[in-house]
């Protein structure tokens, strides 16, 4: 029987050894990504501890832990004008916004393995860091205070590195109320209560998703161009006439005439963005074709949530379920249909053409500080290469020419940076009927090395011209007017 | 080999006092002192005993129950209260308790069992026994989480399923050896296998198929697997025949399949194997805090009495003290520890399988390949359920977690295997020198030694 025991043995030895490699699963390869877990109960226990501060660009500290006088910490926020974006910790009510994304990076449990072995040493898990935000309180304020407390958001990005500069949603809400023990849970309860679409607790930057309206024929002229289905100079013979009688779509009438002042012409893309024309994109959207029309938008962000640094919305041209017929497909190309977007994908819509065809991640965290002062940079990257330099290019030169021709003037005029070349498109986003259009505004400035893009929207707003263009102006020329 | 193991867990002992105190302490070591205690007269027994036999077993098994005492001393000391009439025992002491009961009846068996007749000859009648106990429970006992496991006696809780796994074991050992011979023969044939006389395979099968029925429509799937995978293995070391152990596992496998399609209750398990982490706040919940807890661990671990981050209250991990006892290790004493309890375990296995090979007969051989079996499978069985690897079952680890029976039957089987162990070399009679001339020749050794010293 002993040769029998043997091969038991060693049986058992390999059963052991997989064991083993089983444990060092979960205790090397998977353990980062388990303690950062937001439900590991290291962060949840951890609701109490100390964690770091979330800063703004400049040093303005946004978020800081102070004692609560029962012997823990709770959260101090001097400047809430940066909700939603930074979020709330709550011991009672969770956390949300950075606060919960970075929970275990500002608690200081973010990786298991690499540094983390050595720490393992130590006898504290816990080492908070900083948060270094992109934010520029100065911006956010503006932005705030540019949006009056009406429905709405802006998002404003630095094109060449992808840095958030503003991420303002109101209605907004307090999270010193949110936190604060006493008055702490009436307060969540009122806010709860609100009706939904005039939520306060909702990012609406990033989880707002809207009709984009005109806004998003940028992203047509990209599919466009892309695929050689239009070039700068095409004109659609037929587009004037259609505009008295309707562009004719599988017995459905695309409907515009609200460039009267064109005339007899066919617009080239120049000419058609700055007259917002209806007709020329809808023609553009149907040249293009729904898949590649689908294929171009998934390259800006369109089909899926933007990876970020809180949780996002997706935005869609089809809905989710493809273009049913050339119908949907037509209203889709003029930012109708069953087209949805959130404010960041529309800024960075604007920040691609901005960067002449380059799409950096977005991104608001630029840096991790740990307490001994070292840093740990989130270097800027490029997340989609869109399409070439000189298609961006005429694209820009067509925004530019929206806001600063005498055929864009009266729709996106009001954006017009005295003294700077400024590029932008309005948008009008009908909603079938009830109640005022939501008011849209993408653009960026300077126009030929842009420093700033921008999206604005205001829910029922008006038209583009009415509320967001002379909005996205406004912060745009403050942008360039602040000093560092 | 004890003194290592006493250093060992002292080290671990004011480790774990001084994270709690957050300074250097040594705490308040009773619990562990007492079972460094309670191993040394234990040694001291089985050197009085005279017999030579193995020394590493005791040593093993002890750090395995230091471990197991640290570990209780640092869980809340409230997760279990036993009430003996106006005495109430919390965790660690209770824990402590089982131990001491289990080392006592190790040391009984180890030095009483001089004749292993009563084990040999009775092999039914325990197998009766153990049925009539397992069917006791399903009848009488007490639910648990679904599964009928316990039988309560007055202020006493019970798991039979534990004590039954030795008898059985006992049987088949029995059982095997004597028909060894025949079982190896293949007199009988089932399509195109060879098989031995159904005669003689059918007692056992169907002694071993109730045991298994029955543990299965009590749920307790732990000890099913367990048992099984116990009885082909002693069938293959008791045949030789590979052929058998393959026709084992294809009935495992179908066998395993249909129980998947049949029962609701299996199909849940097998669910939440698969993927935890989708029913994190639910079912899955156990599972997913045992591999956080693993992850916390990480290489080093987060050190004794530092980790299981208590969230309201309650420790981090659910049935921390039974289920999930390797989780918490694991997560406080990181990869390294995790590793050296296995690594005990298998220095365990190769120990009893090496005594079965030198055993003196066929039985001794296959009961104590039989009880190492159960040891290490059954601590196979609940690590890899932690780590995900098998569906999680509700069996505990031998030694550590902790239970009463589970303890109670540890003992046993490690006063078993002790006596197997006893190494008859021709001219062993004569060692067996009387404890009175030990007790002598120890006394005049340390006299001589003072002598020297003072003169």
């Amino acid at each position: 029987m002993a040769p029998a025991l043997l091969r038991v043995g060693f049986g058992l030895f390999i059963v052991f050894a997989a064991l083993g490699v089983g444990l060092g699963w979960w205790g090397v390869v998977e353990a980062g990504r388990l303690t950062a877990d937001p439900g590991n109960p290291l962060v949840l226990a951890a609701r109490e501890a100390p964690r770091g501060e979330i800063i703004d660009a400049r040093g303005v500290v946004l978020a800081e832990s102070v004692k609560d006088g029962e012997g823990g910490f709770m959260r101090h926020y001097p400047h809430p004008e940066a909700e939603p974006l930074i979020g709330y910790l709550s011991p009672r009510f969770g956390a949300s916004g950075l606060e919960r994304s970075f929970g275990p990076e500002l608690l200081g449990i973010g990786d298991g393995t690499g540094g983390g072995l050595l720490r393992k040493l130590r006898r504290d898990p816990y080492d908070e860091q900083d948060l270094l935000l992109s934010l520029d309180l100065r911006l956010q304020r503006r932005a705030m205070r540019l949006l009056r407390g009406e429905r709405g958001a802006i998002v404003a990005i630095e094109p060449s590195t992808g840095r958030i500069l503003a991420m303002a949603s109101t209605p907004t809400y307090d999270p010193n109320a949110v936190v604060a023990p006493t008055t702490g849970a009436a307060y969540f309860q009122a806010l709860l209560d609100r009706p939904e679409e005039d939520s306060a607790l909702l990012d609406r930057a990033t989880r707002g998703v809207y009709t984009p309206g005109s806004v998003l024929k940028m992203v047509t002229a990209v599919a466009g161009l892309g695929s050689d289905a239009i070039t700068p100079q095409t004109v659609y013979p037929t587009q004037p006439a259609e505009e008295k009688t309707g562009m004719p779509v599988e017995g459905f009438r695309v409907r515009d005439g609200h460039h009267p002042q064109t005339g007899e012409e066919a617009l080239a893309l120049t000419d058609a963005t700055a007259a917002s024309c209806n007709i020329y994109f809808a023609h553009t959207g149907l040249n293009v074709g729904g898949e590649p029309f689908l294929d171009w938008g998934a390259r800006l962000g369109f089909g899926a949530p933007i990876p970020f640094d809180v949780p996002t919305a997706a935005s869609t041209l089809d809905g989710g379920d493809g273009f049913v017929d050339d119908v949907e497909l037509a209203n889709a190309a003029y930012g109708q249909g069953q087209a949805q977007a959130t404010p960041l994908q529309m800024a960075l819509v604007a920040a691609a053409i901005a960067e002449r065809g380059s799409l950096m991640a977005p991104h608001v965290v630029d840096g991790l500080r740990a307490a001994d002062g070292s840093i740990d940079r989130i270097e800027p990257s490029l997340w989609r290469q869109v399409i070439d330099r000189g298609r961006a290019e005429s694209i820009a030169r067509a925004m530019r020419a929206a806001v600063e021709s005498r055929l864009g003037r009266p729709y996106a005029g009001k954006a017009k940076i005295p003294g700077v070349p400024t590029a932008g498109k309005s948008g009008t986003a009908e909603l079938g009927g009830k109640g005022e259009p939501d008011s849209w505004f993408i653009g960026f400035a300077p126009a030929n090395d842009p420093q700033i893009a921008v999206a604005v929207i205001i829910e029922g707003g008006g038209t583009g011209s009415e509320a967001a263009v002379p909005i996205g102006g406004e912060l745009m020329g403050d942008w360039l007017a602040l000093g560092p | 080999m004890l003194l290592l193991v006493g250093v060992v867990l002292m080290v671990g002992w004011v480790s774990l006092a001084s994270t709690a105190a957050e300074r250097p302490t040594l705490g308040d070591p009773r619990a562990l002192l007492v079972l460094l205690a309670m191993l040394a007269v234990v040694h001291l027994v089985l050197t009085v005993d005279g017999r030579r036999r193995d020394q590493v077993l005791l040593p093993v098994v002890g750090l395995l129950m230091g471990l197991s005492v640290l570990l209780m001393s640092r869980l809340p000391q409230d997760h279990v209260i036993q009430r003996f009439g106006s005495l109430e025992l919390p965790l660690a002491s209770l824990q402590l308790l089982w131990i001491g009961l289990s080392l006592g009846i190790a040391s009984f068996i180890a030095v009483g069992l001089r004749d292993d007749l009563v084990l040999r000859s009775y092999k039914y009648t325990w197998a009766v026994a153990g049925i009539v106990l397992l069917l006791l429970v399903f009848v009488l006992g007490d639910e648990t989480n679904g599964a009928r496991l316990t039988l309560h006696i007055g202020p006493f809780a019970g798991q039979p399923s534990e004590l039954l796994k030795i008898i059985l074991v006992v049987f088949l050992a029995a059982y095997l050896a004597d028909n060894r011979a025949l079982l190896a023969g293949q007199d009988s044939r089932l399509g195109p296998l060879r098989l031995p006389p159904l005669l003689y395979l059918l007692p056992m099968l169907l002694i071993w198929g109730l045991a298994l029925a029955t543990v299965v429509i009590q749920r307790d799937l732990g000890a099913a697997l367990l048992f099984y995978g116990v009885f082909l293995l002693l069938l293959y070391v008791a045949t030789q025949r590979r052929d058998l152990l393959a026709l084992g596992v294809v009935l495992f496998i179908v066998g395993g399949v249909a129980l998947y399609a049949f029962f609701p209750h299996v199909q849940e398990r097998v669910q939440i194997w698969l993927d935890p982490f989708a029913t994190a706040q639910g079912a899955g919940f156990q599972i997913v805090r045992g591999l956080y807890a693993l992850g916390r661990g990480g290489v080093l671990g987060t050190g004794l009495g530092a980790g299981l981050p208590g969230v309201g209250g309650a420790p981090s991990i659910p049935a921390v003290h039974t289920d999930f006892v390797f989780a918490a290790l694991g997560e406080e004493l990181g990869l390294v520890g995790s590793l050296a309890i296995l690594a005990l375990y298998a220095v365990f296995a190769e120990r009893g399988l090496r005594i079965a090979a030198g055993a003196r007969d066929e039985f001794r051989t296959l009961l104590a390949a039989g009880l190492t079996l159960v040891i290490v499978v059954q601590a196979a069985i609940i690590v890899a359920g932690n780590a995900k690897l098998i569906p999680l079952t509700g069996i505990t680890l031998p030694w550590i977690a902790y239970g009463g029976s589970s303890m109670l039957a540890g003992g046993i089987v490690l006063g078993l295997l002790l006596a197997v162990a006893v190494e008859d070399r021709p001219g062993a009679a004569a060692e067996r020198i009387g404890w009175r001339e030990r007790v002598g020749d120890a006394a005049r050794a340390a006299a001589g030694r003072v002598e020297r010293v003072v003169r």
